[in-house]
């Protein structure tokens, strides 16, 4: 007898051929939430874990696995946003968090970048799912503006350390449901909102990662949008969208449907989208040209030209269902706003402690490497209105030399038309720091002391006629100062 | 009299960042309107169109009022606003209700559900509505039309543009008239209400962007099929001509504004590379030569910048790919030499000075620019108060007491 086995997209054959395995982990409130609605709303057998520190968060969770860290440090009270303290509990729990990272593809870990022991913990599911041969994929989401500066600066900080060591960091922010009416009615409506949308996000990028289908993306995809970056120049760089529908539904309407999530209501966004990937799953009827009406649809809706990665699968137990996740992605710096910079200056990064790096892996790409540079590094100190006379001062660095990442302070600085410090943080990392503070004048000793320099020469000279009203700034100009000074004009008096 | 009931009055007041205009006419019973008069004065403390100074502001409304009604003999109890501002926001949204008629017919009912729908928008915090602007309405087959009530349909669905701005610089505006014992009847955007002065039916809905550049702002409109599809203002305007020249030659604002006026160019000319002109003196400011090109090249930078970022925002809307119109430039600060010719260096559309329509009265107001803000808030005011349902009974008694009351400034 001839025995038949089954081929195409449902065959066991086609399921080796993309082996992923997803493991999901729900860090601090945020992650837990997310899990929950994946949980709710997800389909069997993904594998999902969550770990806080806070007992009501573990409490409240419907995540099986759930684990409450830190319970003879912090007594079940969470970290109170001390990521130092966050670190102590992870470093005590080190034994129950390490078998998380094994035996696994992918690492998608779900945070709020402000909450303490969700960042800590994020840190060293990086490490541990690398050194485990995992890929990782962090999934943010930055506090509301409202929740204060010294919540967004450690937010921007986790962004950045994240960045260095992840293999793709998506961040969301919380202020795009700000002006939704679900979160104006009601707050937690929001947050709800945004954890749902978080959770689709998840079962998107477990569709383009690992799962067999009409059109296959890969992890290459993801990260090629999603790890450009390694510091913080980028905060937001991830913006999604998702509908459930029926196969029989009008595919306008979808895609329509598709456009109305509240992350993508803000319009201003799609000046700063230069990419996209499209997710979609069906059931068996859905067809090839099913897709391709649908994504050419949501081409036709997307005002900029944004090249669309597409991945399509098949799925056994969605009846009749359509699932669509748009992601978008930005390859752009945007321009940090006032407040942003405000804030920033307000409450400048503190001095990152140095963990340790592995080497293995040599992403994200878009990092100025300096690999070849030579021992020595020249640091202008070249100040405006310093009182003292700029002196540049040449520091011996001794080897191996460390990246120089591009810094808050330097996006700071090129707003404000000044010439950046870039190198100093890079120095501060080395041995010996000793040599080129001596060579530094007194006032000017410690980066601390210039960056405080740099926030008076932001200020500006005086706004003249527009002193006593709102500066008005576009893409980072402040359009109150004069064109032709802007723009470099001589001007022949 | 001031109670005769015979007389329709409306006055429109712009409190600009050069000028406080105020422009009284008269509605006649065949419903067209006649300018009886306009009362100006200068700004003090306005900047970007905010009051930075409460009662310097107060004190030139005050002004302006006072003209306008010595000019016309009309008291003037309560007047029409003209808002803008860079904190005037706009988005398009739509509403959709259903019918649940037997018939499915729409009702006036439904109209109006949608009406209280959209103004009862959730905005962002802070903010308060100004307009929200009818498009269109959409049946459940998809077609569009202007009036639905009496079609049938399961579904009604209606695309409003809404404007809404910071709802305490809009209370402050207000306040400052209020203040003055003088009710703010309703009020306007100033780009829609000086798109009501230039544009004629029939412009709307061939497709028109009126740009109306002020002293503190520039804002602007789009028409398209006879509907307003985007709104925008950009704190940035003649004010910034002046301050740029003032930095740029290091001369006093005064002098760079009448520079401005009369020798300034916004087109650089080759052959006045080396062309001077005499800056005359005062007692406390020796004469000087000036050079053209300097004056022009500060001039071009500055209107250059704003055309391009009205440009972009433009070009980023979803109107733009189907905009087949024509581009109209009006405002105080589009009196500069050589406006069109930059304007239509930067926009791929037909652009053209904007004139207004014709209306009775003096008519040397209808050639001015900087007032086709205030008169299209008139013919907003007209609009409007053709549109308010006609008092009967012992409402208008109450009406035509109140009005008397005001009028004797009692109320």
């Amino acid at each position: 007898m001839i025995e038949f086995t089954a081929d195409g997209p449902f065959s066991e054959k086609a399921d080796q051929l993309f082996p992923g395995r997803v493991r999901v982990i729900g860090l601090g409130h945020t992650g837990a939430a997310v899990c929950d609605q994946l949980v709710l709303h997800g389909r069997p057998g993904q594998d999902l874990w969550v770990f806080d520190s806070d007992q009501l968060t573990i409490e409240g969770s419907i995540v099986p696995n759930r684990h409450l860290l830190g319970r003879n440090l912090v007594h079940g009270l969470g970290c109170n946003g001390d990521v130092d303290l966050g670190r102590e509990i992870v470093a005590l729990e080190e034994a129950k968090l390490a078998p998380v990272a094994l035996g696994c593809d992918f690492l998608v870990l779900v945070l709020g970048l402000a909450g303490a022991t969700g960042v800590a913990l994020a840190e060293r599911f990086v490490e541990m799912g690398r050194e485990a041969g995992a890929k990782v994929i962090v999934i943010g989401v930055q506090p509301f503006a409202f929740e204060g500066a010294s919540r967004r600066a450690r937010a921007i900080e986790a962004i950045s350390d994240l960045r260095r060591e992840a293999d793709s960091v998506l961040v969301l922010a919380h202020d795009r449901i700000a002006d939704n009416p679900t979160t104006v009615k009601n707050i937690r409506h929001g947050f709800h909102l945004m954890h749902q949308l978080m959770g689709k996000i998840v079962q998107a990028l477990s569709q383009v990662v690992c799962k067999r289908g009409l059109i296959q993306l890969s992890f290459a995809d993801v990260r090629s949008l999603y790890a450009r970056y390694s510091g913080s120049e980028v905060l937001e760089n991830c913006w999604a969208g998702h509908v459930d529908g029926d196969i029989h539904d009008c595919a306008e309407d979808l895609v329509t449907e598709l456009l109305a999530t509240p992350l993508l209501a803000d319009e201003s966004i799609w000046k700063r989208v230069d990419h996209a990937i499209v997710a979609v799953s069906g059931t068996r009827d859905l067809g090839l040209s099913d897709v391709q009406e649908l994504v050419s649809l949501l081409k036709e809706r997307l005002p900029v030209n944004v090249p669309i990665a597409t991945s399509a699968s098949l799925d056994e137990e969605s009846h009749d269902a359509v699932r669509m996740t748009v992601l978008l992605a930005t390859t752009a710096p945007a321009r940090l706003s006032v407040p942003e910079l405000t804030a920033a200056l307000e409450n400048p990064a503190p001095a990152k402690k140095k963990r340790s790096k592995s080497d293995t892996v040599p992403l994200p790409a878009f990092t100025p490497k300096t690999e070849e540079e030579p021992p020595l590094i020249k640091v202008p100190m070249k100040r405006p209105q310093a009182p003292a006379k700029p002196v540049p001062v040449v520091v011996a660095v001794p080897e191996p030399v460390a990246e120089i990442v591009p810094t808050l302070e330097e996006e700071l600085a090129a707003t404000a038309d000044l010439e950046p410090i870039p190198v100093l943080e890079a120095i501060e990392a080395h041995e010996p720091e000793p040599a080129m503070v001596a060579a530094l004048p007194a006032q000017e000793r410690g980066l601390r002391t210039a960056a405080k320099q740099e926030e008076m020469q932001f200020e500006g000279p005086s706004r003249g006629r527009f002193e006593k009203t709102h500066e008005t700034m576009y893409r980072g100009e402040n359009l109150d100062q004069p064109t032709f000074r802007r723009r470099g004009l001589k001007i022949r008096v | 009299m001031f109670w005769g009931k015979s007389r329709n009055i409306v006055v429109a007041l712009e409190v600009g960042s050069t000028k406080v205009a105020a422009a009284v006419g008269e509605i006649r019973p065949d419903g067209t309107l006649a300018l009886l008069g306009i009362g100006e004065a200068n700004s003090g403390q306005v900047r970007k169109c905010e009051i930075v100074d409460f009662e310097v502001a107060q004190g030139c409304i005050r002004d302006a009022l006072a003209e306008v009604e010595l000019k016309t003999n009309v008291v003037v109890a309560e007047v029409y606003l003209a808002i803008s501002g860079a904190h005037v926001r706009s988005t398009n949204m739509r509403v959709t209700t259903l019918i649940s008629n037997e018939n499915d017919e729409i009702t006036h009912d439904n109209v109006q559900e949608l009406h209280d729908m959209a103004a009862g928008q959730p905005l962002p915090t802070d903010h308060a509505i100004v307009h929200h602007l009818l498009q269109h309405y959409v049946l459940d087959d998809g077609s569009t039309t202007d009036n639905p009530n009496g079609l049938a349909s399961k579904q009604l669905t209606a695309h409003f543009h809404l404007v809404y701005g910071l709802a305490t610089r809009l209370q402050t505006t207000i306040r400052c008239v209020k203040e003055l014992s003088i009710d703010v009847k309703n009020y306007a955007l100033s780009s829609y209400a000086t798109a009501q002065a230039v544009l004629s039916r029939n412009q709307k809905q061939l497709g028109a962007i009126v740009i109306n550049l002020g002293g503190g702002v520039s804002d602007y409109i789009v028409y398209q099929k006879g509907a307003v599809v985007h709104t925008g203002v950009l704190g940035v305007g003649g004010d910034h001509l002046t301050s740029d020249i003032s930095n740029g030659l290091k001369i006093p604002y005064a002098k760079a504004e009448t520079l401005k006026k009369t020798e300034g160019s916004v087109i650089l000319d080759e052959n006045e590379a080396e062309a001077t002109l005499k800056l005359p003196g005062s007692y406390n400011f020796e004469e000087r030569l000036i050079y053209h090109s300097s004056l022009n090249t500060i001039m071009q930078a500055r209107q250059a910048e704003i055309f391009e970022i009205i440009m972009e925002e433009l070009q980023n809307a979803p109107f733009w790919n189907d905009f087949a119109g024509t581009i109209y430039i009006t405002g105080g600060a589009s009196q500069v030499k050589g406006l069109i010719e930059l304007a239509s260096q930067i926009f791929p559309y037909p652009v053209e000075l904007a004139h207004q329509s014709p209306f009775d009265g003096d008519q040397n107001y209808g050639r001015r620019p900087d007032l086709s803000t205030v008169l299209g808030l008139l013919q907003y005011a007209r609009q409007a108060e053709m549109e308010l349902p006609p008092a009967r009974g012992i409402a208008r008694v109450g009406q035509s007491l109140r009005k008397a009351l005001a009028n004797m400034r009692l109320i």
